[in-house]
C-alpha cells in the first residue's frame, strides 16, 4: 500500500495517520528515515543507537500526529529538531535536552524559512550547498559549529574542549554563522 | 529609545542550543520583551537546522521498519496482524467479509447523499470517513493475503516442520516453524517464558552459509495463533533460532539462544 502513496504529500499523510492509517506511516518512515537515520548516526556515532532513537521518533510521530501543525513548519524540519534533540540527550546521557521545540511547539520557529526539505531533489540539493557552505569555512570555526550542532556542546564546554577563550568561540561561531547566511542566502 | 538588541553572537549561540550560564539567563529574558530579535532568532534556527542536512544520508536495516511497525500494530490490539488457526478462520472469514462490504455500502451511501445536501465543512467530514473505509479495506486485503501465504504453506508437498526447543538455562519453550524455501514464506507459532520488559524474541532463519537472516520479532505467546513470515526466496535454511535481543529486534543476533530447531 506504500507505493502508490510516494507522492502524497506530508500533510495529507498525518492527516490519515490520525485514522489509524499504517500505511501512511510506513510511507513517511520510507521518505525520511535515511535523512533522519543519518543524522541520528552522525550524532551517535553507532548504528544501533540511532536505530532505536529512529524507531522511537517515529513511534512518537505515529502516537502524536494529532499534534503536528503544517501551518507553522514543515514535517522533515520538526523530525529532524526532535531527532537532534533526541540523539543528543542519549549521547549526553541527560533528558535535560529536552529543548522547546519538541515540548512547547516551537518547532515553527526551526525551519520558517522558504528552503524545501519535502521533495527528494530539493533536500539533496540544500544537502550539497550546506556541505558545501561548511567546507568553505576556516577549520575552527567549522569544528565550534560541528561540536555545537553535532556534539551539543555548549560555548563553555568547546572553550575547554578546543583550549581557546570563550570570547573566541563566540566570534567563531558567530562569523561562520555569518558566513553561511551569504553563502546560502 | 527602544532597549538595545541582544548580542548577536548571543542569539546565533542560542539557536545553536550553545548558550549557558548567565548569558543565557539575560538572553532568555530579553527575548520576551523583544520581538525583533525573536524574528531574528527564527532565521538563525532556520540556518542552524540546515546544518543537519550536511549529514549524510544513510539507511537503516529493514528490521528497523520491521520491529516499528510491529510496535504500531502491538498498541492497536484490535488490529493486530495475527492469524488465528486456519479453520476458525475460514469459518469466519465469509462473515466478516460480507459485514465489511455492508458497512462500507451504508457508509458510501451515507456518503453520497451527504455529498448533494452539505457543505464544505460537512464534505471534510466525508473524506475523512472515506479515510477510515480506506484502512477498513487495506487491513481486509493485508488479512486476505496472509491467509492465502498461509494456505499456501500448509498445502505446499516441499513445505518443511521445524521444531524449536529450549536451550539449557534458557527460559521454557517450544515453537514450531513451517517453512517453505520456494515461496520464501515461514509460519511461526509457538511459546516462550515472557521476556523481560526491555528484551524482545526474534526470530532467525540461519543459512546453509553466511549470517542469520532476520525473520521479525515474534510474541513469547504465540501458541493460539501463527505468524506468516516472507523471506526471500530460495534461501536454503540449516536451522531457525530465537533469540533474546534489546526491545525492538537487532540486525544481527546478539543475545542468547531461547530456542533452536534445526531444519531437516
Amino acid at each position: 500500500m506504500t507505493a502508490p502513496m510516494a507522492s502524497v504529500p506530508d500533510s495529507a499523510l498525518i492527516e490519515k495517520m490520525m485514522t489509524g492509517d499504517e500505511s501512511a506511516l510506513a510511507t513517511l518512515y520510507d521518505r525520511y528515515s535515511a535523512m533522519l537515520f543519518g543524522l541520528l548516526t552522525r550524532i551517535l556515532q553507532d548504528r544501533h543507537a540511532a536505530e532505536e532513537v529512529l524507531q522511537d521518533l517515529f513511534m512518537q510521530l505515529w502516537r502524536n500526529a494529532n499534534q503536528f501543525d503544517s501551518n507553522r513548519g514543515s514535517l522533515p524540519a520538526w523530525l529532524m529538531v526532535i531527532a537532534r534533540n533526541r540523539a543528543i540527550s542519549r549521547l549526553r546521557g541527560a533528558r535535560s535536552r529536552e529543548l522547546l521545540e519538541e515540548n512547547e511547539g516551537d518547532y515553527a520557529n526551526t525551519f520558517a524559512s522558504d528552503q524545501n526539505i519535502e521533495d527528494d531533489a530539493s533536500r539533496a540539493e540544500l544537502a550539497r550547498s550546506v556541505s558545501a557552505a561548511l567546507n568553505t569555512l576556516p577549520a575552527e570555526q567549522r569544528q565550534a559549529l560541528e561540536l555545537a550542532y553535532f556534539e551539543g556542546m555548549t560555548q563553555t564546554e568547546i572553550a575547554a574542549r578546543t583550549g581557546c577563550p570563550l570570547g573566541t568561540v563566540k566570534t567563531r561561531v558567530r562569523t561562520a554563522m555569518q558566513s553561511l547566511r551569504q553563502i546560502l542566502g | 529609545m527602544t532597549e538595545p538588541h541582544a548580542n548577536p553572537e548571543d542569539l546565533d549561540l542560542y539557536a545553536l542550543g550553545a548558550l549557558d550560564g548567565k548569558e543565557k539567563q539575560t538572553f532568555e529574558a530579553h527575548l520576551r520583551a523583544c520581538s525583533a530579535c525573536r524574528t531574528e532568532l527564527v532565521a538563525a534556527r532556520s540556518r542552524v537546522n540546515l546544518l543537519g542536512l550536511a549529514a549524510p544520508p544513510l539507511v537503516p536495516s529493514p528490521s528497523v521498519k520491521t520491529a516499528l511497525m510491529q510496535r504500531v500494530r502491538a498498541e492497536r490490539p484490535s488490529a493486530i496482524h495475527q492469524v488465528a488457526p486456519i479453520e476458525k478462520r475460514k469459518k469466519r472469514w465469509g462473515l466478516r467479509f460480507s459485514l465489511s462490504f455492508a458497512a462500507a455500502s451504508v457508509v458510501l451511501a451515507l456518503a453520497t447523499w451527504w455529498l448533494v445536501k452539505l457543505d464544505l465543512e460537512q464534505r471534510q467530514q466525508i473524506r475523512q470517513l472515506q479515510a477510515q473505509l480506506g484502512t477498513v479495506q487495506n487491513q481486509l486485503a493485508q488479512d486476505a493475503t496472509t491467509m492465502q501465504a498461509l494456505a499456501a504453506v500448509t498445502s505446499a508437498p516441499d513445505s518443511s516442520p521445524v521444531t524449536l526447543l529450549e536451550q539449557p538455562g534458557g527460559p521454557p519453550g517450544q515453537a514450531h516453524v513451517l517453512y517453505n524455501a520456494r515461496m520464501g514464506l515461514a509460519v511461526y507459532s509457538g511459546q516462550i517464558a515472557p521476556p523481560p520488559a526491555d528484551k524482545s524474541y526474534q526470530l532467525w532463519l540461519v543459512p546453509s552459509a553466511g549470517a542469520p537472516i532476520d525473520a521479525g520479532l515474534v510474541s513469547a505467546n504465540q501458541q493460539n495463533g501463527a505468524v506468516v513470515v516472507r523471506l526471500r526466496p530460495g534461501l536454503v535454511a540449516k536451522a531457525f533460532a530465537v533469540t533474546m535481543e534489546p526491545l525492538g529486534g537487532r540486525p544481527q543476533p546478539t543475545g542468547p539462544k531461547v530456542l533452536v530447531g534445526a531444519a531437516s
